[in-house]
């Protein structure tokens, strides 16, 4: 062997060493590149920046901020605080219903209050209402006792039995009664308005959450549809990040290729070198 | 010429009592002018009264007061005891009088009411408190006390305050009542049932009628019960009250206007009627089938006036008595020492009791007993209606007729003989009085009638006693009258000494003469 094909044997060894090693920094490039267009982004030769698949799924998979309506006026919203990430969820009655709820609490709140109160007076306002109502026809009939006592000439009469006359004692007996019974009644009706005032109160602070309640119902479809949205935007970038790290892949497959092949070519040629000069 | 003999006979003369309110002239010779001490007696004839036979012996704690009031006390053991007042004292007994005064309880008036009840006699008097006697041991009068003590003494008295302390007081309907106050004349108190000390608590009570009278204003005087009514006697006014049985529940059943009561002691129950003296006149309440009203009569109309006179001028009290055994009513004006004398046997007709009148008799308290007696209370003591002399002593038996017109009061009348026909009167000294032309000129003469004998043979045949007191007649008295006068009037007087003395009739003989 000449010198020349042994300077040619040395050159293709060395020319097939750097074309291997050449495939061998590509394949390194080509992770790298694969790295960085997965995560963080990619900057060609050209200086030209792509994106990471990562950046973009999670610009994809971002949470989107919406606001439901309802037909009254009512709102729910979700928002995020860009800065500190910090959900935000807002529900908002409408000015009427806002109102509504204002005024029904106050009346749950009075109720409450009544319900509170000492029934001692309540009871003695009764009484004097039934009183009132049972009087006229009382002085009817004392009037009219009177004047039969009178016409028989009995008005009178005092006696150790009845103080009076026995009608008079049955009268007054009768009044009496009817005292007692407005008393009782008095205690029983106010004891009864009580447990009313209470289970107003109570009905009354159930009515005032209704257009909350009915604002929630009324949400529930919006933020169904706002989910459905957001899992068909997920699976948008779902499809997107498989589509893109096929390309990429593919893109790596190809580069891994070019690179395997230089590398092959190179080991080759520094194979067949070498086994030139050690022929 | 000689001229017919005109007779009247006056038969039973009289017998429809004394007449002061129709004309003299043209009145009924039955009629009186004057009866004094005379009764209507058993056969219609106008007749001497009985004497006052006294029975007290001992009449040293009445002293020289009189008795002014009596009353009989008898319990369930049947057994009687006879309380007088008088001398500002309680009395008991006939014939020796008793002072029953509680001891420290001062009298200051002898004007008590007595009623007996449930066992007590119980006695009552404006400003007084009262006082019971009950000899039952135990019982609902308060237990047994043997001599009279105050009503607020006794066991279980309750009530009894001095605004109770009536005048007036009833034992009717199983309770005592009582009215007439020193300040309060239109209330009526009643004690529980049966218990005349228990005057609060039980079924005692009160009615104020001061709104029932009906002329606006009245005082209650008396009170009386009849026929499960309350009657109650006002001055002027009378207020009925029915269904007095439960007095809680009476009522007023009727009113009288106009005529009152003028004295509870002059209020007697005759069985089927009450009498009581008005301020006109001795009334009655009639009773009625159905007794839905009351009406009233008038049971003095023939001696009205003189009623009026005496009542409107006494100074002392009014007694009364009713006695069944004499069929009389006795009203006696104590301070004029009168007393009028009613047959209630029938009525005349103007609806009016025969009328007789008793004078300077000095009774001033009646009690009829149990047993018929009538006792008489007086300055003597107590004695009973019974002889014919007044404590040992004669009265006089007074008749005069009315004017006698023989049926022409134009033409003068000449008496000439009084024929009268007396019923007893053994030895009495008779003085006969007539008079013309009201008693402008009168005349008199006297006789004395014949004693007799009261038995006819005064022994018993066949040791059997057939014969007993006789009535024995006096006739063929020939009195010669002379005078003359348009009207005559015929006066009789005897001194009844122990005889009884009735006036069957008088024959007036007379002529008559010119026209005057």
């Amino acid at each position: 062997m000449s010198i020349l094909e042994d300077l040619l044997g040395i050159g293709g060894t060395a020319a097939g060493l750097a074309l291997a090693a050449k495939g061998y920094e590509d394949v390194g490039d080509i992770g790298r590149e694969a790295f960085e267009r997965m995560s963080t982004g990619f900057t060609d030769d050209s200086g030209q920046f792509t994106p990471g698949l990562a950046g973009m799924l999670e610009e994809r998979f971002e949470f989107q901020p919406y606001t439901v309506t309802t037909a009254t006026g009512g709102q729910f919203g979700m928002t995020q605080d860009p800065e500190t990430g910090q959900m935000t969820y807002d529900i908002q009655t409408s000015p009427e219903e806002q109102n509504l709820q204002e005024e029904q609490l106050r009346r749950a709140e009075s109720f409450f209050n009544l319900a509170e109160t000492d029934t001692t007076q309540r009871e003695q306002d009764i009484y004097n209402r039934m009183r009132a109502a049972q009087a006229p026809e009382e002085e009817r009939q004392r009037l009219a006792l009177e004047q039969r006592l009178a016409n028989q000439g009995r008005l009178g009469v005092r006696t150790s039995m009845f103080g009076g006359t026995p009608e008079q004692l049955a009268l007054a007996q009768a009044q009496e009664e009817a005292k007692n019974r407005a008393m009782l009644s008095a205690l029983e009706f106010a004891g009864q308005e009580q447990q009313r005032q209470a289970q107003l109160g109570t009905g009354m602070l159930a009515a005032g959450y209704v257009p909350q309640a009915q604002l929630l119902s009324g949400l529930q479809p919006g933020i169904t549809a706002a989910e459905q949205r957001r899992q068909a935007l997920a699976q948008q970038a779902g499809a997107f990040g498989e589509t893109y790290a096929t390309g990429l892949e593919a893109l790596l497959q190809s580069a891994l290729g070019q690179a395997n092949i230089a590398g092959g070519v190179g080991g080759s040629i520094a194979t067949q070198s070498l086994g030139g000069l050690f022929s | 010429m000689a001229q017919q003999l005109n007779s009247i006979n006056l038969v039973a003369p009289a017998f429809k009592g004394i007449n002061t309110e129709d004309s003299p002239l043209a009145q009924d010779p039955s009629f009186a002018e004057v009866a004094d001490n005379a009764v209507i007696d058993r056969r219609g004839r106008i007749a001497a009264r009985k004497g006052l036979s006294v029975t007290t012996t001992n009449k040293t704690q009445l002293g020289s007061g009189k008795v002014r009031g009596i009353k009989e006390f008898i319990n369930d053991a049947g057994t009687t005891k006879i309380f007088s007042v008088g001398n500002n004292k309680i009395l008991s007994g006939t014939t020796t009088l008793a002072d029953e005064t509680p001891g420290g309880y001062s009298i200051s008036a002898d004007n008590w009411k007595m009623v007996n009840f449930n066992d007590s006699v119980y006695f009552f008097q404006r400003g007084l408190q009262p006082l019971i006697y009950n000899t039952v041991a135990s019982g609902s009068s308060g237990g047994a006390n043997s001599s009279v003590v105050t009503l607020s003494s006794v066991n279980s008295a309750a009530g009894l305050t001095s605004a109770k302390y009536g005048n007036e007081v009833l034992a009717a309907y199983g309770r005592l009542w009582t009215a007439d106050f020193s300040t309060d004349k239109s209330t009526i108190y009643w004690s529980d049932l049966l218990s005349g000390h228990i005057w609060t608590g039980g079924s005692s009570g009160s009615l104020d009628i001061s709104q029932v009278w009906p002329d606006g204003y009245d005082e209650i005087v008396a009170l009386a019960a009849h026929n499960n009514h309350l009657i109650i006697f006002g001055k002027r006014s009378i207020v009925v009250y029915s269904g007095a049985t439960a007095p809680a529940s009476m009522t007023l059943a009727d009113t009288v206007s106009g005529v009152g009561c003028v004295d509870r002691d002059t209020v007697q129950y005759t069985g089927t009627d009450v009498i009581f003296l008005s301020q006109t006149g001795l009334k009655s309440f009639g009773r009625t089938i159905q007794e839905k009203s009351m009406p009233i009569s008038n049971l003095s109309s023939t001696i009205t006036k003189d009623i009026i006179a005496l009542l409107s001028s006494e100074t002392e009290f009014f007694r009364s008595v009713y006695y069944p055994e004499e069929n009389f009513y006795l009203l006696t004006f104590t301070g004029h020492n009168t007393t009028f004398c009613f047959d209630i046997r029938g009525t005349l007709e103007n609806g009016a009791y025969r009328a007789t009148r008793w004078t300077g008799t000095g009774f001033t308290a009646y009690e009829r007993k149990d047993n018929g007696t009538l006792l008489i209370g007086g300055l003597h003591g107590l004695g009973s209606y019974a002889g014919y002399l007044d404590n040992s002593e004669t009265y006089r038996f007074r008749y005069t007729s009315p004017e006698l017109t023989f049926g022409d009061t134009t033409k003068l009348k000449f008496l000439k003989k009084l024929r009268p026909v007396i019923v007893g009167g053994s030895g009495a000294n008779i003085f006969l009085k007539w008079a013309y032309d009201f008693k402008s000129k009168s005349g008199t003469s006297d006789i004395t009638l014949a004693t007799q004998a009261k038995a006819f043979f005064n022994e018993s045949e066949f040791n059997i006693g057939q014969f007993s007191k006789g009535e024995f007649v006096t006739t063929g008295l020939d009195v010669n009258a002379n005078g003359s006068g348009g009207s005559v009037s015929i006066d009789l007087q005897a001194d009844i000494n122990g005889e009884e003395l009735s006036l069957q009739e008088i024959n007036v003989l007379a002529t008559v003469g010119r026209t005057i």
